[in-house]
């Protein structure tokens, strides 16, 4: 839309602007015409007119008017250098200042002063207890109850215990905290036991639903060497979803869903109680504070190390040639039904061609009979096979680790 | 208290288990998620001695393998292991956006990493063409919530901050599932040539008319469809809509305009000439071009008939209500 008005008012303003463009634009711009009303492109022709000193070069309206540009000078970037030396320095400096005689040097094991001082001793104030946590409470200080810490070793080194025979028994292992904060703990943890992690909302179902929930996410088939094996793409795209053979909690009071799907599927749990948490929610309680970070972090990484152990066990044991897990069923049941079908369409191939070959050389009248009895063979077999693939689509066996880490006392 | 370590005497120390590199159960990230591990993870060694002295090798689960006798050798298709269980691809597997949560995992990572970065200013940063939460959606395929992608979001821009001679390669890397293919900010326009006779080409369009306009420095004349404008045009507006930017930036008897407008009407047809004139004149002066779009010269008006709707006498007249 044009505006006339408004073109007419704000159009000399415009214009009237100083220009940062240079001599073409500033001739072009002028109001006094230059004599010769030729297309002046070429740029021989306009060099000739620049140089003309008949011809003033600079028209003199706008050149009077343009105030000069102002330009800082740009000071050249020295970010990299700057950091690079102060890094340097930093290394320079590392040993420079008083000496400390006496250093705080966490030994290998958790102590009751690391956990202590990873606050996993702090409760809940005493009103907001659970009374079945009446055996883990050492006393009240101050109104909040205080955790017997040497209950807390004691159940940290259970379920470590439980983390690595998992792992070594090729146990699908899940770290879950929900709570801002607990993704570095969950992932680090998850990522020395080689387990899985979650830190978002649990969605329930996952586990008891896991055939709306879970399909389509990728899986693999590895063997005994953790090294992934090909062929499987048929039983990839019909099996069922995986579920986790141990699930550790980092707070089981947000989880409730996640934990009774777990106990439903009969899958073992671990998670860190508070003196408010309800410990029968769990299969391995860990009686600490589930609030503080550094003690999350601590009990955490304990498990972790732990899972890590038993992967290394694992490992170890398939390169001397042994395995620490049996395939599942479902597996070896598609490996063996393949087993078979390549048998018998070997078998049917066999009988075609013995078939060509005698009716080449016979009557046909013996051959066909033959051929009608070997297809009704055939296809007694396939039904046969056809029942193991139900069978099979409809068993859902679990592992036997789970049955293995259920408790046992 | 004495400690742990004194009651668990008789069990394995695990101290060298930190020092030996963890084989990567999970292929596709391992690379990535390994290759950024904070260096206190590594060291970290300290455990709770957990293990009890290993029971002579417990012989339930023992199996030996080749159990399985392969039953014919010929079908090659066929797989024949005599070990194979199935694993997750990621380890994100249970949270349903494994592919998200990867990324957001190497981001929250990365960002730890690299926190004492140097910055620039996010006005200083080269612009950068994200994607947004429902493009991400649509090139992962997983329904990723708003919140979790802005916390992620967050983390990714600040780590595109870090000053570009210190930008380390992996965080490039990092950030790359969060960015469009193709970063339309470095797009630049394209631009106009003068041709060898030092004429500038323009194409403007109006309602329904199309006009192209070429522009040479002259002494003001204009032929439009080979005839004057005031032979073109009848009505003394239209003259003046047609030659309005150069009228206005008082370039009038500075170009000569030969013009071809077709279609429409003519009030399109001027107005068509208007635009093409201008984007014609701005090849030869771009300076001009602010002015020229304050005065509206410049911006293609997109009104175009209305079509008609059924049930409507034209494109929304209603028909007369007749009671029965």
């Amino acid at each position: 839309m044009i505006i006339r008005e408004f073109g007419l008012r704000q159009g000399r303003n415009a214009l009237a602007a100083p220009l940062r463009r240079g001599q073409q634009c500033l001739r072009a711009l002028s109001t006094e015409t230059s004599g010769t009303p030729v297309a002046t492109a070429d740029p021989a022709v306009e060099a000739a007119l620049q140089t003309n000193p008949e011809n003033p070069t600079v028209p003199s309206l706008f050149a009077r008017t343009a105030k000069p540009t102002r330009r800082r000078p740009v000071a050249p970037d020295t970010t990299k250098a700057d950091w690079e030396t102060a890094q340097q320095m930093r290394h320079n400096l590392r040993n420079v200042g008083a000496q400390v005689e006496h250093r705080y040097s966490p030994s290998d094991d958790v102590t009751l002063e690391l956990l202590m001082a990873s606050q996993a001793h702090m409760g809940h104030h005493a009103s907001v207890w659970n009374p079945a946590n009446a055996r883990y409470i050492y006393g009240i200080r101050q109104g909040i109850h205080i955790i017997s810490l040497e209950q807390t070793a004691a159940h940290l080194r259970r379920a470590a215990r439980v983390v690595e025979e998992v792992a070594y028994h090729g146990g699908l292992i899940l770290f879950v905290g929900t709570r801002p904060g607990q993704t570095q703990i969950v992932t680090q943890a998850a990522r020395l036991a080689k387990a899985c992690h979650l830190f978002t909302k649990w969605t329930p179902g996952t586990i008891t639903n896991s055939d709306k929930i879970l399909p389509g996410i990728p899986v693999e088939i590895v063997n005994e060497h953790d090294q992934p094996i090909g062929g499987f793409n048929q039983h990839l795209m019909d099996r069922r979803a995986l579920v986790p053979d141990l699930v550790v909690c980092l707070n089981p009071l947000e989880n409730f869903t996640m934990l009774r799907e777990c106990s439903q599927a009969n899958v073992p749990t671990i998670g860190i109680v508070d003196t408010n948490t309800e410990p029968t929610w769990v299969t391995y309680a860990i009686p600490a504070n589930d609030d503080s970070l550094r003690c999350l972090a601590v009990i955490g990484s304990v498990l972790g190390r732990a899972g890590e152990a038993g992967q290394k066990r694992r490992m170890e044991d398939a390169k001397n040639g042994k395995v620490t897990w049996d395939t599942p069923s479902e597996i070896k049941q598609f490996m063996e039904i393949q087993q078979k079908r390549a048998r018998w369409a070997k078998r049917a191939a066999d009988e075609e061609a013995a078939a060509s070959d005698t009716s080449g050389g016979l009557n046909g009248n013996s051959s066909g009979g033959g051929a009608t009895k070997d297809s009704e063979v055939f296809d007694e077999s396939m039904q046969e096979l056809q029942m193991e693939v139900d069978a099979a689509n409809a068993d859902d066996v679990s592992p036997q680790l789970r049955k293995m880490a259920r408790r046992t006392d | 208290m004495s400690s742990l370590r004194t009651g668990f005497r008789c069990l394995r120390d695990i101290r060298q288990i930190g020092k030996v590199a963890a084989t990567a159960q999970w292929q596709p990230t391992s690379k990535a998620s390994l290759a950024y591990r904070p260096k206190q993870a590594i060291n970290a060694t300290r455990s709770i001695t957990t293990t009890a002295p290993r029971l002579a090798e417990t012989t339930t689960t023992e199996i030996i393998p080749s159990d399985l006798e392969p039953a014919d050798q010929d079908q090659s298709a066929v797989v024949q292991v005599p070990y194979a269980r199935a694993v997750p691809v990621s380890p994100s597997y249970f949270s349903r956006k494994p592919i998200f949560n990867d990324a957001f995992v190497i981001v929250q990572d990365l960002a730890r990493k690299y926190a004492r970065l140097p910055i620039i200013p996010r006005d200083k940063v080269t612009p950068t063409a994200w994607r947004t939460k429902e493009q991400y959606r649509l090139a992962v395929g997983e329904h990723v919530k708003g919140r979790d992608y802005a916390t992620c979001m967050k983390l990714a821009k600040r780590l595109n901050q870090i000053h570009p001679d210190l930008m380390p390669e992996e965080v490039t890397a990092g950030l790359l599932p969060f960015k469009r293919e193709v970063n339309y900010y470095l797009n630049q326009p394209k631009i106009q040539p003068i041709d060898q006779y030092g004429r500038s080409h323009g194409v403007g369009k109006r309602k329904s008319s199309v006009a192209r306009a070429w522009v040479v420095e002259g002494t003001g004349e204009v032929l439009v469809n080979g005839k004057p404008l005031s032979e073109a045009f009848g009505r003394v507006h239209d003259r003046e809509s047609a030659v309005w930017g150069m009228k206005l930036t008082e370039r009038l008897d500075k170009y000569n305009v030969w013009a071809m407008v077709s279609g429409g009407g003519t009030t399109g047809q001027a107005e068509a000439l208007a635009l093409a004139i201008a984007k014609a004149l701005c090849v030869h002066e771009p300076a001009l071009k602010n002015p020229l779009r304050r005065a509206g010269c410049i911006t293609r008006d997109p009104r175009k008939v209305e079509r008609k709707k059924h049930g409507h006498v034209k494109a929304r007249k209603m028909p007369t209500w007749v009671k029965r």
